[in-house]
């Protein structure tokens, strides 16, 4: 009875895949300046007609299309369909599908921290070998991908799991030129430009930022951002890693000034659009959508490179909407730290077309594919930059270039519990009116009884 | 294989499997274990009877214990371990947990749900069950009370968040103050302690219309004698509803009450999809579910105090129907 159902569910699958049709492909294969090359020697090395990769991640709406795209080639490459599902809720379905043996091939973790926790508990499958050493000499800054992929599995030992397909820089500040031109402001170079900017458009009655936290059940998680941020511009790079680590603990001084220093700007009712009340519950894919009212309900937005993605249908990049860097205290001397992160696709659930699907992620045109539709950076040192969908994806390559310290998001490598748990309902909590040394001793308690 | 056919080859295989299991189990038991040949066949007869009861009620029996006794003892026992499960801490996981200022706020809240949606879905649907009862359109009426009904809670949610949307725009409350002149607009998920409330309205709206429904029979079945004596003897029409429709209609009230109390203390979905949980508004079944996967432990622990506040309530309920059954 049971063996009866699985083999349905299977044919179920399989019958599903094939209804799917192809999406249109916008790239003809052989034409432009992509790297056509890497595709055929893909496409002549694999022929799985028939087979299927079930794949689930994070990516939605505009993203999903965009997603869909890039990988309609792996089919049309090798015969097997791919089925992507994105979910605004991944972090806990990812889990739940896990645990009850429902899992689909391929997860893209946007926290390392989660792969991490899964790969402990052998939900995991390790990459094959010679995998760490590929993403060393195939990826700028090399070492530091392969150990943001590198887990301990069921047995403590260390192993290879996920490769990062899609970087993130943080460390940006979304404006609109034309409001800054008309206004007359020049773009602050030092954080304590910022600050005095900040107060400048107050005192001329503007409102400087949009700062949105919702996103439903991870409410929250843009302020992790904005702490880790200002943890890169107070603190060292060394503080930063213990605080990750939990060597530092949550509630030192040092992240609780961190916590306030983000607390200036989004418990500040004069600074946010809407007050320090709307932050909280304010969707962060709606937040940047002040930037571009007439006149501007506010002139500056910090928000990671993907956010785009969700401005007014037909905002030009560098036209309508331009950014700069987030700048750090000039007096502090802690040079120009980046924040970013990446997602990491690990396998769920091993398979032949599975293993073919992360060898066609480490193919430099699984990677323009997706760039040359904008939205996306990427860590592959063999794509061609001159494919990025615009100038401005091409100045945040450069950002992560120019970086002097590159960090990855603090929250990505807590364990998920916290941060994807506790530091988010923290912030939330916090810029609801709770003190910072309240929500930092609860966020460090809820970490004690992990260890 | 299409789905349509794979849903009727498991409906064959089930609704043949069960049909086959009791036919040819009787037929074992009556032809191939006791015979009623041999030496003594009365005896043999009276030997099957005292079997076969017990041999229809194994399907069910085996059922309810692999997939509510098991799991029910098993999440106690889980609940005594740490939380990846390799050390037996006792009750290390209720003693935190009683300690642990969230699930303060959760079961204070859970308390407050238990408390108002019952009670409240429970008024509305008797007050709208009667007034609605010799109406022209009472029925139409009835319809659009009940139609929410269908929305699951996920959708329910999404739509009371525009209403409850934090932008005079968007949200019906913010438009309505904006009109009497606030200048800001209010997100009322925010307000503690009272989006506790807004949230309960979205489970009220549900459920009002499964408690008219019931009810709406109740007081349909109350004999018209009773009344019409009570109409001869003076009474006025708040006595004949207070003092004699609804203590003749309690049992069906409390059943009704006691069944949607069940369901308060299951629903996390509302919570999940309005809030997560912040601003103050978690409650003990999304409490759990922020420890579930995470620390096992903990979660199976919460699961384990939320069956405990439904036992009462759910014995009490299943007694109720029995007595308005006889």
């Amino acid at each position: 009875m049971k063996a009866r159902f699985y083999a349905g569910a299977a044919a179920l699958a399989l019958c599903a895949g094939m209804a799917q049709a192809d999406g249109h492909q916008p790239f003809a294969v052989g034409e432009g300046d992509f790297n056509w090359d890497s595709y055929t020697a893909f496409a002549d090395k694999y022929d799985l007609s028939g087979q299927s990769v079930e794949i689930t991640g994070p990516w939605t709406g505009n993203e999903k299309e965009k997603v869909d795209i890039a990988f309609s080639y792996f089919t049309s490459a090798t015969g097997a369909s791919v089925n992507y599902s994105g979910s605004d809720s991944f972090e806990q379905d990812i889990v739940i599908s896990a645990r009850s043996g429902s899992a689909p091939n391929l997860a893209v973790f946007p926290q390392p921290g989660l792969a991490a926790d899964m790969a402990s508990q052998g939900l995991l499958t390790p990459l094959a070998d010679g995998s760490a050493d590929w993403v060393r000499d195939n990826y700028a800054a090399g070492q530091s991908w392969v150990d943001l992929g590198t887990y301990a599995d069921a047995d403590g030992a260390d192993q290879m799991y996920g490769i990062f397909y899609r970087v993130d820089v943080k460390s940006l500040v979304w404006y609109s030129p034309e409001a800054f031109d008309e206004a007359g402001y020049d773009i602050p170079e030092t954080m304590e430009d910022l600050k005095a900017l900040t107060d400048q458009i107050v005192e001329e009655g503007g409102t400087p930022w949009c700062i949105g936290l919702g996103s439903g059940a991870a409410t929250g998680w843009p302020a992790t951002d904005w702490v880790e941020e200002m943890m890169l511009r107070t603190q060292s790079p060394e503080d930063y890693d213990a605080w990750v680590a939990n060597e530092l603990k949550f509630n030192d001084p040092k992240v609780i000034a961190a916590i306030e220093e983000f607390g200036a700007f989004a418990r500040n009712d004069a600074y946010v659009d809407g007050g320090a009340s709307a932050v909280a519950n304010t969707d962060f894919r709606d937040s940047p959508t002040g930037l571009f009212s007439i006149p501007p309900k506010c002139y500056m937005h910090r928000q990671a490179s993907f956010i785009p993605a969700f401005f007014p249908e037909g905002t030009a990049v560098g036209d309508d909407v331009d950014f700069f860097y987030f700048p750090a205290y000039a007096e502090k001397d802690l040079g120009k730290p980046v924040l970013g992160a990446g997602t990491v696709v690990a396998i769920t659930n091993p398979s032949e077309a599975t293993n073919a699907f992360v060898e066609f992620l480490k193919t430099p045109i699984a990677h323009e594919l997706w760039m040359a539709q904008g939205g996306f950076l990427t860590a592959h040192a063999g794509v061609n930059a001159d494919l990025y969908a615009d100038p401005s994806l091409k100045a945040q390559g450069e950002i992560l270039l120019n970086a002097t310290t590159f960090r990855f998001d603090a929250s990505d490598l807590m364990p998920g519990e916290i941060g994807a748990g506790a530091f988010w309902t923290g912030m939330v909590d916090y810029t609801t009116g709770v003190s910072a040394e309240e929500v930092a001793k609860g966020i460090q308690d809820r970490w004690d009884t992990i260890q | 294989m299409s789905p349509l056919l794979q849903g009727i080859v498991t409906v064959i295989v089930g609704v043949g499997g069960c049909v086959g299991y009791f036919f040819l189990s009787n037929l074992i038991l009556d032809k191939v274990i006791f015979p009623p040949r041999a030496d003594n066949p009365g005896q043999n007869i009276n030997r099957a009877n005292l079997v076969r009861p017990w041999l229809f009620l194994f399907p069910a029996m085996a059922a309810l214990g692999l997939y509510l006794v098991y799991p029910v003892v098993g999440s106690f026992w889980r609940s005594l371990y740490n939380r990846s499960g390799d050390e037996f801490i006792g009750f290390g996981n209720y003693s935190v947990m009683f300690s642990d200022t969230g699930f303060q706020t959760a079961l204070f809240n859970n308390f407050l749900w238990v408390l108002v949606v019952p009670a409240s879905a429970t008024f509305f649907g008797l007050l709208v069950a009667q007034l609605t009862d010799r109406m022209k359109w009472g029925n139409i009426a009835k319809s659009l009370i009940f139609m929410p009904m269908a929305i699951s809670f996920v959708g329910a949610s999404l739509i009371w968040k525009f209403v409850y949307a934090n932008n005079a725009d968007i949200g019906l409350i913010n438009a309505i103050r904006d009109m009497f002149g606030a200048s800001e607009p209010l997100d009322v998920l925010q307000l503690r302690f009272w989006n506790n409330f807004f949230l309960m309205f979205i489970l009220v709206w549900i459920q009002t219309g499964f408690a008219m429904v019931i009810l709406s029979a109740a007081l349909r079945g109350i004999p018209e004698e009773t009344i019409e004596a009570a109409i001869i003897d003076g009474a006025n029409p708040f006595q004949v509803f207070f003092k004699i429709k609804v203590p003749q209609i309690m049992g069906t009230i409390v059943v009704v009450w006691t069944t949607i109390t069940i369901l308060v203390l299951k629903v996390f979905d509302i919570v999940y999809t309005m809030t997560g949980g912040n601003f103050g508004t978690e409650i003990l079944p999304s409490y759990m579910m922020s420890y579930m996967f995470r620390d096992d432990g903990r979660a199976t622990a919460v699961a384990f105090v939320i069956m405990i506040i439904v036992l009462p309530v759910m014995i009490w309920n299943i007694r109720q129907a029995r007595a308005e059954m006889r």
